[in-house]
């Protein structure tokens, strides 16, 4: 009675705790599993204990380093080692153990206890500061982004010069960041500039730097972009918007590997690996005489084009997981997910500004949630305006037979062909709508 | 005549091992019809994400059954057009057996703990980060 009674008091103050705590007996099977350690492996405790913990934490370190078999060979505990963990929803997370024995009164030892944290945040914050992003950032299914995938590694390896297309919002930087951080060069300096931002004669000692008198002010050295890149990467954006005397420098430095500084008389090397990218046509560019021809071919060695938004779509519900996730670390929120309106609606925008809209569009939500789930209301103010007129056609229609077309081929858009919610929506019976639908002759 | 299939099974002490993204040995086990003709082992070596994936194309694999694996590589090596079953545990020879007969769904290949549908296949009706799944 007396040991049910503390068995049930050790539970509640596992549980309170925010360290996840397992057990293990000799054989490595789960004798005990706390709240926290739930939440964060993504596993329910009732499916876990007796299970191998190998099988339940996978972690990095299960097969080769296992922290808790080597504190019970050596009867030593191990504090806060960082590892990384695969949890139930297919995340990656880190987290840092520690490890002690348990033993019985006698002092014979009869298995080990290991305490875990979420690092996720500090992870994530990590990552943020150094932008150290890798393609396990870049969430895709979709199969033009998997081809894009399946050549990077050797593009990575190549060390050749890439062009990055595609439209403002698609993660052009990401992409650089991503192959610059699998290279050979990843352990030097990452530069990125974006041409757009600066005006031409900036831009020019921006990238080249200068030599103490070389203009008015010009009081010592400044080494440019190109000198802080040395070994490494420099990322050029907007490439479309440099004018054609820097153009005909840049291409100097892509043709001999050398620059000159703004006052040098020397030249300096260059070692370093050049990633341009642009929203622009540079095809049309060159046409119009606004981009050099030489340049373009230089430039253009090997040519990632990276697909809007809206020809993704299948992305978008991996996408919001993606920020929810990342803003509940950011914003120490608890979302848990969209309504089905919002996924809906959401699944219809068009995404001008693509990837960064929906991440814009999603931190907006996260100001006015204050809930576990992002409804319409909380969705920017022109989502609220689309959602008043939300039947566009509705001015076309004249009889009201063209009306209940609208509504009900609508609501069923809404609701991703589900007729049951769509009727539930229309606030009549399903088999109502199962015969408009026939009547009406509208198509799933 | 059938096509050959290659079969690729990350292992440790002759078990499906935890999880792909940290396994350090590969089984390829060529199929023909449901007859094994060949079987190699590999190291993998510790190496980021796109490399695994790109090793698993060069080797020619058409199908990984493994353990458990994290999204961003399933849904890169599913996109190499490498069918992947995931959230398989057992010893490797049962395993295998279990797929050339097609008991490979049987649930004591399952592995603990993974949210039902997954062995399907990630995203479905999946969303949000914790509980409160609402199907679409």
């Amino acid at each position: 009675m007396l040991n049910r009674v503390r068995s049930k008091e050790r539970d509640v103050i596992l549980d309170s705790i925010t360290e996840g705590v397992f057990t293990v007996d000799s054989n490595w099977r789960i004798t005990s599993f706390n709240r926290a350690a739930e939440e964060i492996t993504g596993i329910p405790r009732a499916k876990v204990l007796g299970q191998k913990c190998s099988d339940i934490l996978r972690a990095d370190v299960c097969e080769t380093k296992c922290a808790l078999r080597e504190t019970m060979g050596t009867g030593k505990p191990i504090i806060s080692k960082a590892v990384h963990i695969v949890d139930a929803r297919g995340e990656r997370h880190a987290i840092a153990i520690s490890t002690a024995v348990l033993k019985d009164k006698s002092g014979k030892v009869i298995g080990g206890v290991e305490t875990f944290r979420d690092m996720s945040l500090v992870e994530q914050l990590r990552k943020e500061i150094s932008h150290s992003y890798s393609f396990e950032d870049i969430l895709s299914r979709n199969h033009q982004m998997q081809n894009l995938f399946a050549v990077l590694s050797n593009i990575a390896e190549s060390n050749t010069t890439v062009l990055i297309v595609g439209e403002s919002g698609t993660g052009k930087e990401l992409f650089a960041r991503a192959i610059h951080n699998i290279s050979s060069r990843k352990d030097k300096p990452f530069i990125a500039v974006n041409c757009g931002a600066l005006p031409d004669t900036l831009l020019e000692s921006e990238l080249f730097g200068y030599k103490a008198g070389a203009f008015t002010d010009a009081k010592k050295d400044k080494p440019g972009r190109f000198a802080l890149a040395e070994g490494g990467t420099i990322f050029l954006d907007e490439i479309g918007d440099i004018s054609t005397a820097l153009q005909v420098r840049l291409l100097r430095v892509l043709q001999e590997k050398v620059y000159e500084p703004l006052g040098s008389v020397s030249s300096v090397k260059a070692d370093v690996r050049i990633i341009t990218a642009t929203n622009k046509d540079l095809d049309k560019l060159v046409e119009a005489d606004k981009f050099r021809e030489d340049l373009y071919y230089r430039i253009n060695v090997v040519k990632l084009a990276i697909p809007p938004l809206r020809d993704r779509k299948e992305d978008i519900p991996l996408l919001i997981d993606h920020f929810i996730g990342r803003f509940n670390h950011l914003h120490n929120k608890n979302i848990n997910g969209v309504t089905d309106q919002v996924l809906a609606t959401l699944l219809e925008h068009d995404y001008r500004g693509n990837v960064r809209e929906l991440e814009n569009i999603i931190e907006h939500c996260f100001v006015l949630c204050q809930g576990e789930i992002i409804e319409r209301k909380h969705l920017p103010a022109s989502f609220q305006t689309t959602a008043d007129t939300g039947y566009p056609d509705i001015k076309k229609a004249v009889t009201l037979e063209e009306m209940e077309r609208i509504f009900i081929t609508h609501a069923l858009r809404q609701n991703n062909g589900n007729r049951t919610a769509a009727a539930k929506q229309l606030g009549i019976h399903k088999s109502t709508l199962f015969r408009k639908l026939k009547s009406l002759n509208i198509e799933l | 005549m059938s096509k050959t299939t290659k079969i690729a099974i990350p292992e440790w002490q002759g078990c499906v091992s935890t999880v792909f993204d940290f396994a350090n040995r590969l089984l390829l086990i060529d199929i023909d019809g449901n007859e094994e003709i060949n079987r190699a082992e590999i190291a993998l070596p510790d190496e980021p994400m796109l490399q695994r994936v790109t090793s698993l194309k060069n080797l020619g694999v058409d199908v990984l059954i493994c353990g458990a694996i994290s999204r961003p590589l399933s849904f890169m090596i599913t996109g190499l057009g490498i069918e992947v079953l995931p959230y398989i545990s057992g010893r490797i020879d049962e395993v295998l057996n279990a797929y050339l007969t097609g008991r490979l769904t049987e649930q004591r290949f399952s592995m603990p703990g993974c949210w039902p549908g997954a062995r399907k296949g990630f995203g479905r009706g999946h969303r949000g980060r914790r509980r409160c799944r609402r199907r679409w």
